[in-house]
């Protein structure tokens, strides 16, 4: 177990590396600089200089070498479009809205999502399926910004329950965590029922059956704990994607958030913040899958356990 | 005492094709200790009897009717929930094909044979693992205080099986139904589990159904026989006498087709054409044409199962009722 965690560890690291080359060809291959605005043009010395000071004029690659030794250091730099502060500092505080109102959104959407799936699998082919189905169909297919939309509609502009947007008393949450909520409780409404498919399909299911088990036990210790293993091991990937924002429900709900700056980062050019995010949410990705393999090892006795024994 | 009555009962699936039966109208019975044997090709609908009898079908897509399905004196069709679950495993228990995927592959061999315990009987944990062990050493698994911490994939199948077996046991079943319980093990392996199989009848006086399509499991576990075809029971008697003179010409064809009778002989015997498609069955008699004997009127009327001669039946009209008494 110990030698598969370092194995998985030290191919993480590769990965990172590779993806940082990656990500910072990219960025460079776009046309264009950050002092490039048409709005607001510069003079070409003034511009030569700025570019000098930010160590733009060099070859890449030695601009990737600065750049990753600072990153060794913990020193990512300062963001273009804002210089007062540091890439670091920007970004702890624009995480704290979307961490909140998307970590809520999954924590919310994916249990809820479960029920709906165990529901629809004990239930197969009756209408609660058939809602089931429907309601996760919807939920994967339309849009987010469409959603967010309708919700802003029915619950803020009809009903009058909440506000329509905003970030502060947590009363302009609810309906932001509703939007974040929509695409894990769909995802994990037809993975848990196709799990708990799957597993009722078993012929141990049967056996248990002929043992005369009650089917109460049979679902809630013997298919659940089965289909769990699938269930558990998409939950941290899926968080990593929804808790780091997005720039559609964050604009509508006007949440400061960090969805928004993916986006102005690649528009402004701004190197240090858009190879910082990019890094970040590599560097969550590998690691919550890294967890997600440790944890699925762990569940499992077949892989816990290998074959010894026999 | 009867154990098993089984009367006219038909099983019937909705699929895509329609209403396919694969069970049209069998019956048999089985008496306290008494050993039979149900054989036939797949398809034949021998599984789909057995578990048509502990309900363990889902239904739908299956429906059964029966005129009679009596399992240890309780009325199959009109048991409910709570009733299936206490008659399962504790009047009749069960062995499956595959022993690789009986088990739940993320509890220990201990909690699945505890769990069968705790649910029929009243034990503690304790008492119930202390019985685990000692059924475990009864289908002579060496080592049972540490087999029950293990999972089901640290053992073998022979092993499973006979954990399986265990497991059936832990109630002291009436009737024991064992689906092909060798068909997935190894050769050497197979002798081994009928042998432990006999042994535990011999020895606890419980009925046993074993189902087969292997003739030599028949040949060497069983009392009686029930030969079965195309959802139908085509024959049934005595094992002995079925295998000195059997008397339908289906059960005539698959003794035929046994291997290594004659020897020297290079090509194998089988029997021509393939089993009846259960969406489209032949009208008439289901072997009719498979049959070497079939005249016009197999493939009109569908023969009966007749006594032909004492403790013996068969469903063919080509088989005189008087050439066996005699």
């Amino acid at each position: 177990m110990l030698q598969f965690i370092i194995r998985r560890t030290l191919s993480m690291l590769v990965t990172f590396f590779v993806v940082s080359i990656i990500i910072f060809m990219m960025m460079h291959a776009i046309p264009g600089g950050p002092f490039d605005g048409n709005d607001m043009p510069l003079p070409d010395n003034i511009r030569a200089r700025l570019m000098a000071q930010l160590g733009l004029d060099k070859p890449l690659w030695e601009q990737y070498l600065r750049y990753m030794w600072g990153v060794f250091h913990l020193d990512f730099g300062v963001p273009y479009q804002s210089p007062g502060e540091t890439v670091m500092g920007l970004i702890a505080h624009a995480w704290v809205p979307s961490l909140v109102l998307g970590g809520l959104g999954v924590l919310i959407g994916a249990p809820i999502g479960i029920l709906l799936g165990m529901a629809a699998a004990l239930n197969r082919n009756s209408w609660i399926d058939y809602l089931a189905s429907a309601i996760a169909t919807l939920g994967l297919t339309i849009p987010v910004f469409v959603i967010s939309t309708l919700l802003i509609l029915v619950f803020a502009v009809w009903l009058h329950w909440t506000p329509a947007s905003g970030w502060g008393e947590p009363r302009r949450w609810i309906l932001p965590i509703m939007a974040y909520a929509a695409v894990p409780m769909a995802t994990y409404a037809r993975y848990a029922r196709s799990a708990m498919l799957d597993t009722l399909n078993k012929p141990f299911v049967t056996v248990l059956r002929a043992k005369g088990l009650s089917e109460r036990r049979i679902i809630f210790q013997h298919v659940l704990r089965n289909s769990a293993i699938p269930m558990i091991t998409i939950f941290l990937p899926m968080f990593v994607g929804i808790a780091t924002g997005s720039i559609f429900v964050e604009a509508i709900f006007r949440v400061p958030g960090l969805g928004a700056y993916f986006v102005s980062s690649i528009q402004k050019r701004d190197y240090p913040l858009e190879m910082a995010l990019m890094l970040l949410i590599s560097a969550l990705f590998c690691i919550s899958y890294l967890i997600s393999d440790v944890l699925y090892a762990l569940l499992n006795p077949r892989i816990r356990l290998g074959g010894k024994g026999r | 005492m009867r154990l098993v009555e089984i009367e006219d009962l038909v099983v019937s699936f909705r699929q895509f094709e329609g209403l396919v039966q694969a069970v049209r109208g069998v019956s048999f019975d089985l008496q306290s200790g008494e050993s039979l044997g149900i054989v036939g090709e797949s398809g034949s609908g021998k599984s789909v009897t057995c578990s048509a009898l502990l309900r363990l079908l889902r239904e739908p897509p299956a429906t059964i009717t029966a005129k009679k399905l009596v399992l240890g004196g309780q009325d199959m069709l009109r048991a409910d929930k709570r009733a299936l679950a206490s008659i399962r495993g504790r009047v009749a228990a069960m062995v499956f094909q595959d022993p690789m995927t009986s088990l739940d592959p993320v509890f220990t061999i201990g909690h699945q044979i505890v769990e069968t315990i705790v649910a029929h009987k009243r034990a503690s944990k304790k008492e119930a693992l202390a019985r685990a062990i000692a059924l475990l050493k009864r289908v002579e698994i060496k080592n049972a205080e540490a087999v029950v911490r293990y999972y089901p994939h640290q053992l073998s199948g022979g092993m499973l099986q006979r954990v399986m077996i265990a497991m059936a046991l832990s109630c002291e079943p009436a009737v024991l139904v064992a689906d092909e319980p060798t068909t997935a093990l190894d050769v050497t392996i197979q002798a081994q589990i009928l042998q432990l199989i006999k042994d535990i009848q011999a020895e606890t006086g419980m009925g046993l159904i074993m189902i087969t399509h292997d003739l030599g499991v028949i040949a060497e576990t069983v009392d009686r026989v029930v030969v079965m075809y195309g959802g139908r029971v085509m024959e049934t008697g005595p094992v002995e006498a079925i295998f000195a003179a059997p008397l339908h010409p289906y059960t005539r064809a698959l003794l035929a087709s046994i291997p290594g009778q004659q020897p020297g002989k290079q090509r194998l015997t089988e029997i021509p054409g393939s089993s009846p498609n259960p969406a489209n069955p032949p009208s008439g008699c289901p072997f009719h044409p498979r049959c070497p004997i079939a005249e016009d009127a197999c493939r009109v009327t569908t023969p009966l199962l007749e006594t032909k001669a004492t403790g013996r039946a068969a469903a063919c009209i080509r088989v005189p009722a008087e050439r066996v008494a005699a």
